[in-house]
């Protein structure tokens, strides 16, 4: 079913990536990845990693001492993305503003941590700052504490579509007045666990053990990061819109085209951003939908290979970088799809109303 | 139909496309498999709590409530499948069969499960030490794949075939709570036509160590909002609402257990364990829900608080209903249902929503076990002694968990 409702702007974006802290869009800088330091390795292991910085150099007065990274780039990218939305807080009733993050691992560092507590010291010798901060919403949480944000605060997760999913929750807030504004989150963080699960799991690409980093031969080279976009109800006066979500679908199943068709109606957007997760059979048949639904005229940017590492929190970087991407020279109309499928015929799509 | 479900005092209910109802209710609970069950042993004033022995892991001896009684697992023997999921298929099994729908009803049902453990159950301390060797084990892998919290939606969705929007939430324990009025949003999104909504959480050493830890354990039975409480007892279990549209259950007839009449979530931003000590957070929860339902507290005739027995919590709480009921006629009559089988985390949410409804239904206002001198706060009945019997058209269901995160549902009863 089609949620065809009244429209929310995208006004802000923020990102902790391996391009760094980031306000706005992220420029389109080839990437590779970097050899894995933080834990010990078989061999050289690599990743696309966020570089290590000073969160407080970025964010004056935030405080994020044993805290999860995940937690620290969330509440970075939150404040990247309200910055770029233009936005002052104190102008703002906080009580009306939601947060909604979505995350497939949640604080797996300080899991971890919490587990190697347990092995030294036994189940009743664990660590009681550890704990609270092992939660999956604990991101969402600190974000709602430092930005003095009362409103809803949800933690979501879907195997294939929590970026996704986090953005119709949000929007869906924002369209029944249970926010006005809402900051939309995603991503994840790479531990060791994670990504020994991916190597026993065959699912890493050659890139990832070998130092030339050698196209995709299948497998994926696993991401971290945390996205953030700021959406909101009504445009404020002179306020940027990067785009505006006029509709969206999802489903874990079905017949994609079909319904991605029926949400669109007499729209047909010439410009597709497609996202998609790690699995190396994801991206292509997203790709192909697409030119399914719009023609062979359209422009789709694929999945970009920085986001395809992070298992379903993906999305809201493949939109940053999709916009990122757009065409200045070529005529791409004002609407755009933003689509992901998933091996089951599930699938998320977003129509656009680009500025 | 649809007048019979306005009842005279209330505002009248106008739109049949714009009202929420539940057609199922799913429950696994200590008391067993079904909110029948759970009726029967909380109605007599049965508590599920019980010495630990060893059960969590070796060394914890304090107070739980576990679900025993497991059915034979064979419908559930997907080797992906936690404790966590098995719990949540069960419920979801339960909510089906007592909603009367069948598979094919509910092909493009949504689904909102929550949990604040997922996989965790499936999961030892050897794999921080050498997660490779855990991996390497026989099911190492499958058992890893259910660790995400998201597994639990799927293992609810693709073990009944079901394919419509799909996820998982995890809010620490409004959770259960919060994945109901995340599912009401759904359907007035259109998004869906039916959802299966709620939450589960098992008893599993890292919860257990980590409360432990916090020092915020009762080693006895809890005493939620007595003076001399002492920290909460964690149980397990699962509950599984069916909402939809007044409209879509007319249209097939389905029998309304309930209707969802408001709903509401805000966050304390306060702390990432303690509540609000005014309990500021969860009181504009209750205000907003209030005014989503369009009703004031004296139309509110109980509410299942989220009442954990921990000093903290309590005392915040007591002050939130202080705030929201003040200035209604006569006290607001309260009860903390986590005396009977303790605080099932992500599921206690919605375990306490199927509570409520369940209340609502029996005409019977349930009390605390074991409160002998409560929380002194003149807006309130505590309730306590025998359960009291009496028509109960409107009630509410408060949940709060830690990072600040509260939710409130308000249902009325489906029979005039």
């Amino acid at each position: 079913m089609t949620s065809r409702l009244p429209s929310v702007t995208i006004t802000g974006i923020g990102s902790v990536s391996p391009h760094g802290p980031l306000a706005g869009l992220i420029p389109s800088a080839p990437l590779e990845p970097t050899v894995i330091s933080a834990w010990t390795t078989p061999g050289p292991r690599r990743a696309f990693l966020v570089p290590p910085f000073r969160p407080a150099d970025v964010v004056p007065g935030v405080k994020t001492r044993r805290l999860d990274r995940l937690s620290v780039w969330a509440l970075v990218a939150s404040s990247l993305a309200i910055k770029d939305a233009g936005i002052d807080l104190n102008q703002v009733d906080r009580s009306r503003v939601a947060v909604v993050f979505a995350t497939a691992f949640g604080c797996v560092e300080l899991t971890e941590a919490f587990y190697l507590s347990a092995a030294a010291n036994g189940w009743n010798g664990t660590d009681p700052i550890t704990f609270p901060e092992t939660l999956a919403s604990a991101p969402t949480s600190h974000v709602a504490m430092f930005h003095q944000l009362r409103g809803p605060n949800i933690t979501v997760s879907n195997k294939y579509f929590s970026g996704e999913s986090a953005m119709i929750q949000a929007a869906s807030l924002l369209r029944h007045g249970q926010a006005d504004l809402a900051i939309v989150l995603a991503g994840d963080a790479l531990a060791r666990t994670l990504y020994s699960w991916y190597e026993e799991a065959n699912l890493l690409s050659p890139a990832c053990l070998n130092s030339d980093p050698v196209p995709e031969a299948g497998g994926f080279i696993p991401s971290e990061g945390v996205a953030a976009l700021v959406m909101e109800s009504s445009t404020r006066p002179s306020t940027r819109s990067y785009a505006r979500i006029n509709s969206s679908r999802w489903s874990s199943g079905g017949q994609p085209a079909g319904g991605i068709s029926q949400m669109l109606g007499s729209s047909m957007p010439s410009f597709i951003i497609c996202s998609g997760n790690g699995a190396p059979c994801a991206t292509s048949p997203t790709a192909a939908l697409a030119r399914e639904i719009a023609g062979d005229g359209a422009i789709v940017v694929e999945p970009k290979s920085l986001a395809q590492g992070l298992a379903g929190t993906g999305a809201l970087f493949h939109l940053i970088l999709g916009l990122s991407s757009k065409p200045g020279s070529q005529p791409i109309g004002k609407e755009a799809l933003f689509l992901a499928t998933a091996r089951d015929n599930g699938f998320a799509a977003m129509l656009l109303e680009l500025p | 139909m649809f007048e019979f479900l306005t009842h005279s005092r209330l505002p009248p209910l106008t739109d049949p496309h714009k009202t929420i109802v539940v057609t199922g209710v799913g429950v696994v609970s200590p008391y067993g498999i079904g909110l029948d069950s759970m009726q029967a042993g909380m109605l007599s004033g049965k508590s599920c709590l019980e010495p630990a022995k060893d059960d969590v892991y070796p060394g914890f001896t304090g107070t739980i409530a576990q679900v025993r009684a497991l059915p034979p697992l064979e419908e559930y023997s997907n080797p992906q499948y936690s404790r966590t999921d098995q719990l949540a298929v069960m419920a979801a099994q339960d909510a089906m069969a007592s909603s009367g729908c069948d598979r094919s009803a509910l092909l493009d049902a949504g689904i909102v499960m929550a949990s604040t453990l997922g996989g965790l159950t499936e999961i030892d301390t050897s794999i921080a030490k050498d997660p490779a060797a855990w991996y390497r084990r026989p099911g190492g892998l499958l058992r890893a794949a259910s660790y995400p919290f998201a597994h639990v939606a799927d293992a609810v969705g693709e073990h009944f075939g079901i394919r419509g929007p799909r996820c998982a939430i995890s809010v620490a324990c409004a959770s259960g709570a919060m994945a109901i009025a995340l599912a009401a949003n759904m359907l007035l999104d259109g998004a869906a036509p039916i959802v299966l909504a709620g939450g589960c959480d098992p008893l599993c050493p890292f919860t257990v160590s980590g409360f432990n830890s916090l020092q915020a354990l009762d080693p006895n039975p809890c005493t939620p909002f007595d003076q001399n409480r002492k920290g909460l007892n964690l149980g397990e279990g699962s509950a599984v609402l069916i909402l939809e549209t007044l409209a879509a259950a007319t249209a097939r007839n389905a029998n309304v257990l309930a209707v969802l009449r408001g709903w509401a979530m805000t966050n304390d931003a306060f702390h990432p364990t303690a509540p609000q000590k005014e309990g500021s957070g969860l009181a504009d929860c209750i205000r907003l829900s209030m005014e989503m339902a369009e009703v004031t507290g004296d139309d509110i005739g109980y509410v299942n608080a989220h009442g954990t027995g921990t000093p903290l919590n309590d005392s915040a709480e007591a002050q939130a209903y202080e705030t929201a009921f003040r200035g209604r006629k006569l006290p607001i009559p309260i009860s903390s249902t986590k005396s009977y089988f303790g605080h099932c985390l992500g599921a206690a949410g919605a375990l306490e929503a199927a509570i409520t409804i369940m209340a609502i239904r029996a005409g019977a206002l349930i009390p605390t076990l074991r409160l002998a001198t409560p929380i002194e706060t003149p807006a309130v009945d505590w309730l306590r002694g025998e359960v009291k019997r009496q028509p109960l058209p409107l009630a509410m269901s408060a949940s709060s968990g830690f990072g600040g995160s509260n939710t409130v549902l308000i249902f009325e009863s489906g029979q005039a």
